[in-house]
């Protein structure tokens, strides 16, 4: 099973404060575990909403819209693609996070086993095709 | 430069755990993502399964809380994404415009944060980051 750990934006994040060198040190470390542990696929961090763009489909129309963003709490700010076993174990690796405050979102990806029925097998292949050649790029 | 295109479907904060997705619009956003491929910028993509699956840590004085999905307070989630590799913040709006995403789908365009990014000292510090995920893949 792969995991999506969302990290969420905090007012720091937003304002483009980067975290002090201790900070990233230890986050180093976390990162050394998670790969030790043969979880970690990916891992990056995102500029702040203020370099950023939205846009809304509403009523069949691309509207564009610029950052910064309203700071809702649903803002991210980094993420890690984590390979693990079940959900508890991915809740119990992120628990030992160097955070000192904030929140992350831990969300299921989604395998071609989980469309079933819906997804004809011919369209399956394709997105396997796909992720296969967007992986060796 | 790297930019992340986040999926926000309105609505996906409270689906169900097996959510049905409409065959007709997975094929439609699979010729875009073909599009994508084929014009050489996309570099990954993933869907995600409704937070009330997941699961959310909170950090408040750096102890860690847990609560299971979904969750009552939040107003939109991911639904996924796509990680695409182009020039500028524009040419990343110009294709996410190009989406079949429907009426209640917003695209949020995110620059990824790259080491040149950081200071020489943060540099130091987070040495081997970024050879770190593929090390994990490998």
């Amino acid at each position: 099973m792969r995991f999506m750990v969302i990290v969420k934006a905090t007012k720091d994040t937003e304002a483009g404060i980067l975290p002090s060198t201790e900070e990233f040190a230890a986050m180093g470390r976390f990162n050394e575990e998670l790969v030790k542990a043969g979880m970690m696929e990916a891992g990056e961090g995102l500029h702040p909403t203020a370099k950023g763009a939205r846009i809304d489909f509403s009523d069949g129309q691309a509207h564009v819209a610029r950052g910064p963003f309203d700071f809702s709490g649903d803002l991210a700010a980094g993420f890690w693609m984590i390979k693990a076993g079940s959900l508890d174990e991915v809740i119990e690796h992120m628990q030992r996070a160097p955070f000192p405050s904030g929140q992350i979102e831990i969300r299921q990806v989604y395998a071609p086993e989980d469309f079933g029925e819906t997804v004809a097998p011919e369209l399956r292949e394709r997105v396997e095709r796909l992720r296969a050649r967007a992986a060796k790029s | 430069m790297r930019f992340m295109m986040l999926m926000i479907p309105l609505g996906y904060e409270s689906a169900p755990p097996d959510v049905e997705l409409d065959p007709e619009r997975v094929a439609a956003m699979m010729r875009y993502n073909e599009a994508l491929k084929d014009a050489g910028v996309l570099i990954t993509l993933d869907g995600l399964h409704p937070p009330s699956m997941g699961a959310r840590v909170s950090f408040a004085g750096g102890k860690p809380v847990v609560t299971d999905g979904p969750f009552a307070e939040a107003k939109e989630v991911l639904g996924g994404y796509w990680m695409i590799e182009v020039a500028s913040r524009e040419e990343a709006v110009a294709w996410a415009k190009q989406c079949p995403a429907s009426d209640n789908e917003i695209i949020e365009i995110r620059q990824v944060q790259e080491m040149a990014d950081f200071s020489d000292e943060v540099q130091k510090a987070a040495a081997g980051f970024a050879e770190l995920p593929r090390a994990g893949r490998a």
